[in-house]
């Protein structure tokens, strides 16, 4: 009997056509990414697809302060928006967790910034922090809190803190969500026996709710760091990386290698490298999250 | 009745002649889908409602597939040429992005009618060149000029204080060097400003490239090997620096592009703006501007070298290789281009590339008793005639230019020396003038 026709065959068989369509949407496109990321493809010239370069684009990306400069500022931005987003998440959930009225209408509320394509955040938050025109300096003036047009999206430091604040804004809601499907999941029973026990509202938080929270918080963290290491639009509209290079992430990097000069096999094999970087955070949310299940007796 | 029966003939025979006339301008392709992808944003978006008149003209209908920035179109085509997939005819274009993308559009000399190419602006016809090739149809072209505020030159006090810190009279300014002492004259920051410049992208790459040009230098020398790290270069450089280390422009000008500095000099806390034609309008416009009525407008100042600056191109429409109807297509950018719809474009500011437009909107504009705009043209027209020039029309522009402007931000914030960032730039620029075979 051929195999096709044995009853354990069964399984494979019904299997076959998913697997045909995630190879032909994920495992081809990585594939052909890849190989395109040791040959020197430039976009407008599909002859140079066959241009096989070996480990030329590799070698001259590890040797380049030039893509690691952004790599690092990377996985800053990463870290302070994770954080920030985090807290900031953790509150709104908790306050809205306390409300009796209205708490859906809010709960939509919440939502609104996500709503919002990133490319309008770019443009609303790019004039709001302009230096001349802007909002933000304008009113800063008006209060009397400064006497200067500050720089924001031109210092280095300010220009991080103005994006960062932007991709904040649009995505905090995101954790916000998740830890309030976190409370709402919530069982009352230790909460009230904490209450006999005597803790306060401070150690009920510490010891209870926020370990409860944790492997919520590590989902929203690990979707999160893919987002956030991708940010691109934000960016670009706000600095394009700029001025100097100050706000230089890997996307806006490997955008413009990729697209404006047209470089799509350097720019894969940038791509390839700044993966690592996605790989190591989601490797460590994901064990940070089997440990907080574990914490609270969940799978092993 | 008879009457009724009479005058539906009627209607119907001049409807007929009407159509027929029609036919005869832009012929008859009566279902037939033409595929396009267009440039979008508020300035090109009033031509495009004309397109309906094409349609009934025709009995075609147009289909836009795609209506973004350029660029974003550019990237979308770039990736078209990539995956093989041009299954459009028309592309909106610019004559700066047109070297990139091979041989993906026609040469319109063969396709288009002689008579219907004479009557646009020969020098924007060989800015549409590439290769001895015309892959483009130039739409609209732009070119810099300097709007300044006419009430600060009326000033008695701002001319007898300037008079005396810089030893010359006070009028708007005739070289660069004038122009910054202007603009760091008039500066209160951060309430006032003198001037504003782009401040990255290619944006400031061209302002550079023209300054460059303008004090006698150039881009590349005759073997395609960087030059712009030339005095003259530095001298360029250095303007931009001078300006921003004085605080004559907005700090944030680094991050400026051209909505921004429009927006600024329509807010009334800006001197003066080398900014193209498109915002002439706008500034004048009281609903718009702080400064409507107190407007001037003279040339781009000269350099060193003696020349204006005069960095120019043309958005333009192209025709794809692969385009299932050429006929079609060419009619199609015939009309969106043709002397009507390049008057709709004029009146907002939009330097038009028929020889007939520019004296048929400048006649427009003084009967209708607007000198401002008459000025606008006039002054326009004589540098488009006289200074305007391209960048190099080659394929690795963009990719230049990307490694010129992050060093022009260097070197204006300090971060580098001036001289060390544009040896750097021209360092990296050579090779990629290498990789691209121009350099042998």
């Amino acid at each position: 009997m051929p195999f096709w026709r044995r009853e354990s065959a069964t399984p494979f068989l019904l299997l076959t056509p998913a697997m045909l369509t995630m190879a032909f949407v994920v495992v081809f496109p990585l594939v052909f990414s890849m190989y395109t990321s040791f040959t020197g493809f430039r976009l407008t010239k599909p002859a140079s697809l066959y241009d096989w370069v070996g480990f030329r684009n590799y070698a001259r990306i590890l040797s380049d302060p030039e893509f690691w400069i952004p790599f690092g500022r990377t996985v800053l931005f990463l870290t302070v928006v994770l954080n920030v987003e985090f807290l900031l998440g953790l509150g709104i959930a908790l306050l809205i967790n306390r409300i009796t009225w209205g708490q859906r209408t809010l709960r939509t509320i919440m939502m609104f910034p996500m709503m919002f394509s990133p490319i309008l955040v770019g443009f609303m938050f790019k004039f709001l922090f302009n230096d001349n025109i802007g909002i933000v300096n304008n009113a800063l003036q008006s209060l009397g809190l400064s006497d200067g047009a500050i720089p924001w999206l031109v210092d280095g430091k300010l220009a991080f803190f103005s994006i960062a604040i932007a991709e904040v804004w649009m995505s905090t809601s995101v954790f916000a969500i998740l830890l309030l499907a976190g409370l709402f999941a919530m069982p009352r029973d230790p909460l009230e026996a904490a209450k006999v026990d005597g803790c306060n509202a401070w150690q009920t938080f510490r010891h209870i709710t926020l370990p409860f929270l944790m492997p919520f918080a590590y989902i929203a963290m690990a979707i999160r760091s893919l987002d956030v290491a991708r940010a691109y639009d934000i960016v670009t509209v706000m600095t394009d990386g700029g001025p100097a290079g100050r706000t230089e992430i890997l996307w806006t990097l490997i955008g413009r290698v990729g697209y404006d000069n047209s470089r799509m096999g350097m720019a894969n094999a940038m791509a390839y490298v700044s993966t690592i970087l996605s790989i190591l955070f989601t490797w460590y949310f994901y064990r940070k999250l089997v440990a907080a299940r574990r914490y609270m007796g969940g799978a092993q | 009745m008879r009457k009724i029966t009479a005058l539906m003939v009627g209607t119907a025979l001049v409807a007929v002649a009407g159509m027929a006339s029609a036919d005869e301008t832009w012929g008859d392709y009566a279902g037939y889908t033409l595929r396009v992808k267009l440039i979008g944003g508020a300035q090109y978006e009033k031509l495009y409602a004309e397109i309906p008149k094409w349609e009934a003209a025709t009995g075609a209908k147009v289909e836009i597939v795609s209506r973004k920035n350029h660029f974003e179109l550019d990237k979308e085509i770039k990736q078209d040429v990539a995956a093989g997939t041009i299954d459009y005819c028309v592309a909106s274009n610019h004559t700066s992005f047109a070297p990139q993308y091979g041989d993906i559009y026609i040469d319109l000399n063969g396709v288009m009618k002689p008579e219907v190419l004479a009557e646009f602006d020969a020098l924007a016809l060989k800015n549409a060149t590439v290769n001895g090739s015309l892959v483009q149809l130039p739409r609209h072209s732009d070119i810099s000029n300097l709007f300044y505020k006419k009430s600060l030159y009326e000033d008695q006090a701002n001319k007898d204080a300037f008079k005396a810190k810089y030893g010359y009279d006070l009028a708007p300014p005739e070289t660069f060097d004038q122009f910054k002492d202007q603009a760091i004259f008039f500066a209160k920051a951060p309430d006032f400003f003198g001037t504003q410049f782009v401040g990255k992208d290619e944006a400031i790459t061209g302002r550079f490239y023209e300054m460059l040009v303008a004090n006698g230098g150039a881009l590349f020398d005759e073997n395609w090997n960087p030059t712009f790290n030339s005095p003259a270069g530095l001298k360029a450089l250095m303007w931009f620096k001078e300006l921003y280390d004085a605080k004559a422009v907005p700090a944030g000008s680094l991050n400026y592009l051209w909505d921004d500095t429009g927006m600024g000099f329509a807010s009334g806390t800006v001197a003066m703006d080398l900014d193209w034609a498109g915002w002439a309008a706008f500034f004048n416009d009281p609903a718009n501007s702080k400064i409507a009525g107190d407007v001037g407008l003279v040339r781009a100042p000269k350099g060193d070298g003696g020349k204006r600056s005069g960095w120019s191109g043309s958005h333009s429409f192209s025709i794809t290789t692969t385009c299932d109807n050429q006929p079609a297509a060419v009619s199609f950018v015939t009309f969106l281009t043709d002397h009507d719809n390049q008057m709709i474009e004029a009146r907002q500011g939009l330097l038009p590339t028929r020889t007939q437009v520019w004296k048929d909107i400048t006649a427009e504009f003084e009967a209708a008793g607007n000198p401002f705009m008459v000025e606008v043209f006039n002054t326009y027209s004589q540098s488009m005639a006289e200074d305007a020039f391209t960048p190099p029309l080659i394929e690795p522009w963009i990719e230049v230019s990307n490694v010129i402007w992050p060093n022009l931000q260097k070197g204006i914030l300090g971060e580098m020396e001036p001289q060390a960032a544009l040896d750097d730039a021209a360092a990296k620029a050579k090779v990629i003038m290498e990789d691209a075979g121009y350099i042998k």
